[in-house]
């Protein structure tokens, strides 16, 4: 006699399929987890952090307000460094030599363009983490209506507005004036900046009046790349941000120079 | 999660309480993970040096 045989050859098939099943909950479990974390991610950066740039915002425009009124501003006697270029007519090279244009003339060397008493208008330099500039630029949407500045360019200063390097000129002043700025997070001030063009104007109010500046070149950079900062003949403003969107790995540099304001006489007469 | 809970001491409001704090705290600890990836990855604030 043989005795039939059935429950047996099902006991692997069963334990096999128990362990798939829990195979595929716990793969199913960490998805969700990440998916939600990822998500989490997203909405932190893109809008928490815009949110609590806009509160901050609000206090600082407040705040820049309040130092266009009380900030102590002095004149000054302004002596232009030796040049041998006519300033606006020639382009300076990355390295920082000036190469003239066209319509560039060369004087003597070590000869003040212009030799003759100048006064410029200078504020106090501002503390640190204080808001004492608002930057507009009528050409893109989010910075129409100006965005505030504040001295200083360390992570927290720049969570709450776009940040001045400090050991660089105050906007409308001579030399290389540096403005850093988030392009993707906390409100991203300079997110379209990249849409300039040579000629766009960029607007800096200050405590001494309303400086007005002209794109004249837009390039990408290491963020290694110091030169940008050195100090320029004639007055520059110098915006960086992150270069591409959504990546820290290169900076996107606006140079404008100075075409208008109350010191552009003294500097460029 | 029901045993995690369950598996607080002290009577329910306390598991209740505790449970809460946590949760801020886990939140709060997220937060700041978040904003130390995005700013050394995504967007620094586009400082030069």
């Amino acid at each position: 006699m043989v005795e039939p045989t059935t429950a047996p050859v099902e006991k692997p098939a069963s334990r096999s399929a128990g362990f798939l099943t829990r195979i595929v909950r716990v793969v199913g479990w960490t998805s969700i987890v990440v998916g939600v974390l990822i998500l989490g991610f997203v909405v932190q950066q893109l809008f928490v952090t815009t949110w609590f740039s806009q509160q901050h915002q609000a206090e600082l425009n407040v705040e820049a307000e309040e130092h266009f009124v009380t900030a102590e501003v002095t004149e000054v006697e302004y002596v232009p460094p030796p040049s041998t270029t006519t300033p606006g007519e020639g382009t300076v090279a990355p390295d920082g030599t000036v190469t003239p244009g066209a319509g560039g003339s060369s004087t003597d060397e070590g000869a003040p363009l212009n030799p003759g008493k100048r006064t410029l208008l200078v504020e106090t330099s501002p503390e640190n983490g204080k808001a004492f500039a608002v930057i507009r630029i009528p050409t893109i949407d989010r910075l129409e209506e100006g965005w505030a500045v504040v001295e200083g360019v360390e992570l927290r200063n720049l969570k709450n507005g776009a940040g001045h390097m400090p050991h660089t000129p105050l906007p409308g002043l001579p030399g290389n004036s540096v403005i850093s700025g988030h392009r993707t997070t906390y409100g991203a001030p300079f997110h379209e900046i990249g849409d300039l063009v040579p000629g766009d104007a960029i607007e800096v109010d200050t405590a001494i009046g309303t400086h007005t500046y002209e794109v004249r070149e837009v390039i990408i950079v290491h963020p290694t790349e110091l030169w940008v900062t050195e100090p320029r003949e004639g007055a520059w403003l110098t915006l960086t941000t992150c270069h591409p969107k959504f990546s820290a790995r290169q900076r996107l540099i606006v140079f404008a120079e100075l075409v208008d304001g109350p010191n552009w006489e003294a500097i460029y007469a | 999660m029901k045993q995690w809970f369950l598996g607080l001491p002290g009577p329910m409001v306390l598991k209740i309480v505790i449970a809460v704090v946590l949760t801020l705290v886990a939140l709060v600890a997220l937060f700041f993970v978040y904003d130390w990836i995005g700013t050394n990855m995504l967007d620094s604030g586009g400082t030069i040096g």
